[in-house]
């Protein structure tokens, strides 16, 4: 379909509106515009929010806001979410994140979304601006079920880990800008040397990041051991549904998942 | 609505143009102004032939829709080269052999500009980094390298020498 027109709002609430008119949300447009060009598009109106004011990264009390138009760059760039460096470095390449944003990864319907995986481990809360006002969700349903029309995700709020509660692992065909196998977050706290509290978040092994709730409830009480580790990650592959594509077979994936998940935790 | 207008500040200089809504930068660098150095290679943002800067930062412009850049400086290969002498990183690439079928070049050249922008002294992995989103299919890269660990020696020296 032919794009009839390009909007650039000033403001959330007129990027709303606009959405509200059937407009399609662009954060980056690095998933919209091969659309646009390839003709393959069903919408016939855009809507960027790049000049929206949605851009700011903000850090109190412990949460970062991190405005939906941000881009992968700017994120990676903050000092306060340095932790989150390694999993932004290797999606797709510089030139990529400096245009891509934190909220369009939100909306790729593929199971990678290695930043969507570090934000379901965190726990964070979508903000969503819509035709009917502003409400939270959390980031897990707006992954699994999207927004309604005419809503536009206008931040993301995510409580920053203590130190030494975060893991992360990614197991690719190459270091730098390659696709998922499996992605691992997440953020654990230890005390006595037992479990208190875990959240896990696996990517490249569904359709979508999905959390391994599995896993997460065998680790409670127990210490981060080779063992204790290999039992959870076998757990989580019941929270998993993964799939064939040219990176890895879904054999593969659920052969190594625990592989992966100890190595999350331990190197 | 119709199409429009686009001002853009394109290697220092105004320029205005007619677009579709929804053009790409790079159509509109190549096919209204006639700047051709910025390739199109899979029009996805995969293989970075079409890399450019936007305000200095490295940007695919087969992504970019030109409305969303309105008023903002674009950098090409074309504006590179200053009074019809190659620049550092361009010579370094013809010296150290880094060019064959040259689609890849104009790229590969305005990440260089940025990565050495950013970091005077790269590593031979921010290298790799900084190229990571173009895809070159002659030279197996290891020229490219290289010439752009060499390209960021002579602009140091160049930059001491002044």
């Amino acid at each position: 379909m032919a794009i009839h027109a390009v909007h650039v709002p000033e403001s959330a609430e007129a990027a709303v509106a606009l959405a509200g008119r059937g407009a399609w949300v662009m954060g980056g447009g690095t998933v919209v515009m091969p659309l646009v060009t390839s003709g393959a598009a069903t919408a016939t109106e855009l809507v960027s929010l790049s000049k929206a004011g949605l851009s700011g990264i903000e850090v109190r009390d412990g949460t970062v806001r991190i405005g939906a138009a941000a881009t992968l760059t700017a994120v990676g760039e903050h000092p306060r979410l340095a932790f989150l460096r390694p999993a932004l470095r290797t999606i797709a390449s510089p030139t990529i994140r400096n245009q891509a944003t934190l909220g369009g990864n939100l909306f790729v319907a593929q199971p990678y979304g290695d930043l969507a995986v570090c934000l379901l481990a965190l726990g964070a809360t979508c903000e969503i601006a819509g035709p009917g006002g502003r409400r939270d969700a959390p980031v897990a349903e707006v992954l699994a079920s999207g927004v309604t029309g005419g809503e536009v995700v206008v931040a993301v709020l995510a409580p920053l880990p203590e130190p030494g509660t975060w893991y992360y692992r990614k197991a690719m065909r190459r270091r730098l800008n390659s696709a998922s196998i499996v992605t691992v977050a997440s953020v654990t706290r230890t005390a006595g040397g037992v479990v208190t509290s875990s959240g896990i978040a696996l990517g490249g092994v569904a359709p979508r990041p999905v959390r391994a709730v599995s896993a997460e409830r065998l680790l409670l009480g127990r210490p981060l051991t080779p063992e204790v580790l290999t039992e959870a990650g076998e757990a989580a592959r019941a929270d998993t549904a993964p799939a064939d594509d040219a990176y890895a077979s879904a054999w593969y994936r659920t052969r190594v998942l625990p592989v992966h998940l100890r190595r999350a935790f331990l190197g | 609505m119709p199409s429009q207008i686009v001002s853009l500040v394109v290697n220092g200089e105004p320029r205005e143009f007619i677009a579709a809504p929804g053009m790409t930068l790079l159509a509109g660098l190549r096919e209204s102004l006639g700047l051709t150095a910025a390739k199109r290679g899979c029009g996805q943002g995969t293989c970075g032939s079409c890399t450019v800067l936007v305000e200095g930062q490295a940007r695919a412009a087969c992504l970019v829709a030109v409305e969303t850049v309105a008023g903002l400086s674009v950098s090409t290969l074309e504006g590179v080269a200053t009074g019809g002498e190659l620049d550092a990183v361009q010579s370094s690439f013809v010296d150290n052999f880094a060019t064959q079928c040259g689609f890849c070049t104009a790229g590969m050249i305005m990440v260089t500009e940025a990565l050495l922008d950013r970091d005077p002294d790269p590593s031979e992995e921010d290298v790799a980094e900084a190229i990571s989103g173009n895809v070159c299919r002659c030279t197996g890269y290891q020229p490219i390298v290289i010439a752009i660990l060499d390209a960021a020696r002579r602009r140091r020296e160049e930059r001491a020498s002044r």
